[in-house]
């Protein structure tokens, strides 16, 4: 290998560690949403920073780093969470998550409230799931509609449906 | 309760998930070199070894053909025909393979799973081989069988190929995604070593569709 072609592979490598240090919240919440055993959410996160990497070359810069991040990510945890659950050995849903669980110094309510949410996403299909953490991400309606591949308008009416089905699960745990 | 109001608890688990973030995400030394040649999903593995099997048969059949030198002709279209079938279906793995491996996952998500469920789905991609069953059935025939016992030919070795190539044919017709509502087509794919990740992608094919109407 040449002298220009190893320093750009340096640099690219550079480049890919320093974005991937900026977003990596955004593996570590997805591998939270779409498996719970600690153990295995390690696997993901690196066979998500394996297929990232891998898929870097290709990145064109066209749309935002952490739209392309999104994509990777997701495609890998919905494959991931597919594997395991044909093997009915890694989600376990209603498991308690021991980094956000409840503590005795937290507000209970807050906790209460936070914990369905987390069990409500946990129960909801591969593909919703999808668009509902980007949803609460702020993830604008036409990035939504990129990331997964469909219309701005299904985006929209899905992310209703599902939004309504939670202000439901909220209001009758409220009674 | 408000919209703000999910996103603001979504906010809150960010914030328990930042202060136990633990990820080191930073074994790409590792992960660039030799282990990514150990990551070849499972699905891929399971097509790697067909294809072995699939080159060890194929290389069986032409080692008989060879040995016949065409001198029983029934024998030689018989086994031709079930090598033919046998080289295309190990293509076909050979293909779904190349098309794993070079799975591209940032395209968007509807695309790339609906591809890979596809893949997995891909035991109808082979449903040719079905027919293949009535060579079984012709491969040890020869002249001399046939002049010595002409009446049982006609009567017993005849129908019993004409009655496979009808049922492969009808099995050939009917093994398809399409036809998955029918009891015996999915009884049929249910003896199959595959069918597990075959119904589980058939079921998130149905869930992409739905996805896709919104």
């Amino acid at each position: 290998m040449s002298y220009f072609g190893t320093m750009d592979r340096q640099k690219n490598s550079d480049e890919f560690t320093r974005q991937l240090e900026t977003h990596k919240l955004i593996i570590y919440k997805i591998c939270h949403a779409y498996c719970s055993n600690p153990h295995d959410r390690d696997d993901l996160a690196q066979e998500i920073t394996y297929q990232l990497w891998r898929s870097y070359g290709q990145f064109s810069g066209q749309s935002l780093f952490s739209t392309w991040m999104y994509r990777v990510a997701l495609n890998v945890a919905i494959t991931f969470y597919r594997k395991a659950k044909a093997g009915d050995s890694v989600i376990q849903l209603s498991e308690p998550d021991p980094e956000t669980e409840y503590k005795p110094d937290d507000n209970a309510e807050l906790e209460a409230d936070i914990n369905t949410l987390r069990q409500f996403i946990s129960e909801l299909k591969e593909l919703d799931k999808a668009l509902m953490i980007l949803y609460l991400e702020e993830r604008s309606h036409a990035e939504i509609a990129e990331i997964l591949g469909i219309t701005e308008t299904n985006t929209a009416t899905r992310i209703s449906r599902v939004k309504d089905k939670l202000k439901q699960r909220f209001s009758q745990l409220k009674k | 309760m408000e919209d703000t109001t999910l996103i603001n608890l979504w906010k809150q688990q960010d914030e328990k998930l930042q202060k136990n973030m633990q990820l080191n995400l930073f074994l790409l030394e590792s992960l660039q070199k030799e282990k990514a040649a150990a990551r070849l999903n499972s699905l891929a593995r399971f097509k790697g070894w067909a294809v072995f099997l699939g080159i060890a048969w194929i290389l069986f059949l032409g080692l008989l053909l060879y040995g016949n030198r065409f001198s029983n002709p029934y024998f030689s279209i018989s086994v031709s025909a079930i090598l033919v079938f046998n080289i295309a279906a190990v293509v076909v793995y050979i293909k779904h393979i190349s098309l794993i491996r070079q799975l591209d996952y940032s395209q968007n998500i509807v695309a790339t799973q609906n591809k890979l469920a596809r893949l997995q789905a891909s035991t109808f991609n082979l449903r040719f081989l079905v027919l293949q069953a009535p060579f079984y059935c012709t491969w040890f025939w020869s002249t001399d069988m046939i002049n010595a016992n002409p009446a049982l030919f006609w009567s017993v070795s005849v129908p019993i190929a004409l009655l496979f190539t009808i049922l492969a044919a009808v099995l050939y017709r009917n093994l398809t995604l399409e036809n998955m509502h029918k009891k015996w087509v999915r009884a049929l794919i249910n003896s199959t070593p595959e069918h597990t990740s075959v119904f589980k992608a058939i079921d998130f094919l149905k869930q992409i569709e739905e996805f896709k109407k919104g």
